[in-house]
């Protein structure tokens, strides 16, 4: 395990460069961002551990970062200041670009894997906004109404995007529909429906909604989504059935998942952050041959596990809230980056956590 | 000056985003979860019951379950000075009277001061009639179809326990091996199942023993004077047949000097070789309880003092000839709804039927004895059927506000092979 401390700043981002297997980008903020100034770290992977190649500091907390697809140098940084900031790593201090459009924290920004000409942000001021790089101006508006903490494209096509915000609710926009009075928006589904009831088990009834944190799309089933927030439980939905509730329900985090993150090398691994302090990596139990786990005493089972899916392992080196993790997307499958509150970024092999 | 203002603003408002990431999961379970107050809690004002006494011979042996009824109901409208007006539905869980009690009930209800305008209705679900009723008012005002009830029971065994309690069962019902053996008398099937689970009659007169010397302790340290509201009744004196008029304040059911020994002589009630005895069974008794039931949000503003509320209920079917491990199959259901686990409950009170089913749904949860009964149970001062579910809200209640205790659950078997149990919280 390598350990990188980000002295005076606390991690909420890490993400490893889609180009090198040896750089990531950490966003952080001081006073845990509750006010002061952020910095993106640039931090380099070497023989002699962790470090930080170059930094950038900006005026307000900076809440999350994304590589750009198309140019191994640049990265985008989410500010609390609602803007978006682009870096090119080859220049000094300053961002090369700034959009200053939301009117409230910008809490996620994501690049598109597939049009590599565009990215996203997304506000608690209720928006997702879609982005040229070239551009001064963002390209769409789509409004969720509600405090949108998390916003990705599909990493399947170019024109699908999802959200996730408080009001417990995925959204999946589909650009390629008319701008209609529904701005794009093909699905909304409520995270909060409960699994459908089984033999033997009493039925989750009454399950509350509550604010979703995070999300990511599956990089193999171009269908399956997995989001996770205050209420503790990862979730997977395939959004060709949004209303037939979740296809699995993971529960073991303590407390609120920050972040969650499937595996760019095994369709059914995702790995997640919490405020509990852990990072813990899950099978959603869709692989070939893993099957349902045998439940010796259906009574002392949660009515909400669903799927057959588990929790693999768990790393619990974090101090504080654990808030970014990612995957390293070369070499051997595992190999993975954490932040949190406790200003320290972690790189470390979760196959040695799993059991 | 304006703009460190607005930054002062604006990291409260990221905090408290940040603190409602930790705190504002409303859909967590668990002990922790249980204690959160919430406006739409249903919680209970007032939990009482009249003194539990002995059929035909004590202190209410010619009193009628509705007159009993009907003093819960006065007391109950004194101590939580609620409008009776206010009240929109009662019901009330009997077992034994003729036609449901139905009647003389929403008589009782008028003739203690509710208006005409408050609903009464009974049901009979068997031994746990009283928690069905709290459960039913509670699930009433969840709804929305009630703001403020009352779950009650009552019953007089005195006047109304016998054969013509049950109807004949038909030659379709007798032709079904299931169906017919929903009318083995109690007693008979709780011998076999004692039996079956080898539960033995030491084991069964120590635990009837100790419900005995736990209810004299409880009473001697006045532990039921706060659930208890005394009544005043006529009362005919079996030597003289002479009518006198006597206030009722204690539970006369409750005997001391008995050990495991003194049982022990009891000779076995329903075979020579059985085990189960007048001793180790429940009491046949008359008694009456109520309990009124809101939302949280109601009793705050009525000014009514909350002291407990209601989670959950489980109710559960279980083969007829096995009635009496209902609580072993109910008690699992309610702490998985609730997420809870066995240990994080501070008090059962689970009802003792006899004490040999009672034992059995103890060991086969692998509850600690310490936590069940803390102050005897049915053996000791008897089990008025609609009553008890009712009774056990008030005895739980008032034992974990004492101990400083939160969490409770009660529980009894249900004759023809059912359990029920349900959840509440001290405050």
């Amino acid at each position: 395990m390598l350990e990188y401390r980000t002295q005076g700043y606390n991690g909420y981002s890490v993400k490893y460069s889609p180009f090198f297997d040896s750089r990531l980008a950490v966003a952080a903020s001081a006073n845990f961002g509750l006010v002061g100034n952020g910095r993106v770290y640039i931090l380099g992977l070497t023989p002699n551990g962790i470090v930080a190649e170059k930094w950038f500091d900006t005026q307000d907390s900076l809440f999350d970062t994304t590589w750009s697809e198309a140019h191994e140098n640049q990265l985008l940084a989410a500010s609390g200041d609602g803007s978006v900031k682009l870096f090119d790593i080859t220049l000094s201090q300053f961002p090369i670009q700034s959009w200053e459009e939301h009117a409230r924290e910008v809490f996620a920004v994501h690049w598109n894997l597939v049009a590599k000409d565009s990215f996203l942000s997304s506000s608690w001021d209720g928006t997702v906004k879609i982005w040229n790089p070239n551009a001064s101006q963002s390209l769409i508006t789509l409004p969720t109404h509600s405090c949108t903490y998390s916003a990705a494209f599909s990493p399947h096509s170019p024109s699908i995007l999802s959200s996730v915000s408080s009001d417990s609710h995925l959204r999946i926009f589909d650009l390629r529909t008319p701008a209609s009075a529904c701005n794009h928006l093909t699905l909304n589904i409520p995270i909060h429906t409960p699994p459908k009831p089984r033999m033997g088990a009493a039925a989750p009834v009454g399950v509350p909604p509550s604010e979703a944190l995070t999300h990511d799309w599956n990089k193999y089933r171009d269908t399956i989504v997995a989001t996770a927030g205050v209420d503790r439980l990862i979730r997977t939905f395939d959004i060709r059935a949004p209303a037939a509730g979740p296809v699995a329900v993971l529960p073991g985090h303590e407390y609120a998942v920050r972040r969650v993150t499937w595996s760019p090398h095994l369709s059914d691994v995702l790995l997640s952050a919490s405020y509990d302090m852990t990072c813990r990596v899950w099978t959603d139990g869709s692989a070939m041959g893993a099957g349902t786990i045998k439940q010796e005493n259906m009574l002392q089972q949660d009515p909400m596990v669903l799927g057959g899916g588990r929790e693999m392992g768990k790393m619990v080196r974090h101090t504080e809230f654990a808030t970014g993790v990612d995957w390293c997307l070369f070499g051997a499958e595992g190999w993975c980056a954490s932040t949190g509150w406790d200003e320290r970024v972690m790189v470390w092999d979760c196959r040695a956590i799993m059991h | 000056m304006a703009n460190q203002t607005g930054r002062g603003q604006q990291a409260q408002e990221r905090l408290s985003q940040v603190s409602s990431h930790l705190s504002g999961s409303s859909s967590q379970k668990g002990k922790q979860a249980l204690l959160e107050k919430n406006p739409d809690d249903i919680v209970i004002t007032c939990a009482l019951r009249t003194p539990i006494t002995r059929g035909g011979k004590g202190g209410f042996k010619n009193t009628a379950s509705a007159d009993l009824l009907h003093g819960a109901f006065t007391a109950l409208i004194r101590r939580s000075g609620i409008d009776p007006s206010l009240v929109e539905d009662i019901a009330v869980g009997t077992v034994l009277a003729p036609g449901g009690g139905a009647t003389e009930f929403r008589a009782a209800a008028l003739a203690a001061g509710f208006p005409v305008t408050t609903s009464c209705k009974s049901l009979n679900r068997q031994c746990s009639s009283g928690l069905q009723a709290c459960v039913d008012i509670a699930n009433a005002i969840k709804a929305g179809m009630i703001e403020i009830g009352i779950g009650a029971g009552a019953e007089s065994m005195s006047s109304q326990y016998g054969p013509q309690a049950v109807t004949e069962f038909s030659e379709l019902l007798e032709g079904h091996k299931e169906a017919a053996n929903c009318k083995v008398p109690m007693g008979v099937l709780s011998e076999k199942m004692a039996k079956a689970k080898g539960i033995p009659r030491s084991e069964q007169d120590k635990f009837a023993a100790s419900s005995f010397q736990k209810a004299v302790r409880a009473q001697q340290q006045g532990l039921f004077d706060e659930e208890i509201a005394p009544l005043t009744v006529k009362w005919t004196d079996p030597k003289t047949d002479e009518e006198k008029t006597i206030t009722v304040a204690k539970d006369d059911g409750v005997r001391e000097g008995i050990t495991a020994e003194s049982l022990g002589k009891i000779r076995p009630a329903f075979s020579k070789d059985g085990s189960i005895h007048a001793g180790n069974a429940s009491q046949i008794s008359d008694g009456a309880a109520a309990v009124l039931l809101m939302k949280r949000s109601t009793a705050q503003r009525l000014g009514q003092p909350i002291i407990g509320k209601f989670v959950q209920a489980s109710v559960v079917g279980v083969p007829p000839l096995l009635m009496g491990v209902g609580p072993a199959a109910a008690i699992p259901v309610v702490l998985q709804k609730t997420g809870l686990g066995k240990n994080d409950v501070d008090i059962y009170e689970i009802n003792e039927a006899f004490a040999s089913q009672c034992l059995y749904c103890i060991n086969e949860l692998g509850l600690d004895m310490e936590k069940v009964n803390p102050k005897g149970g049915a053996i000791a001062f008897g089990h008025p059927l609609g009553v008890t579910g009712a009774r056990q809200v008030s005895t739980l209640l008032t034992e974990l506000k004492r101990t400083g205790k939160k969490v409770g659950v009660t529980s009894m078997c249900i004759g023809t092979g059912m359990g029920m149990a349900a959840v509440w919280v001290a405050e």
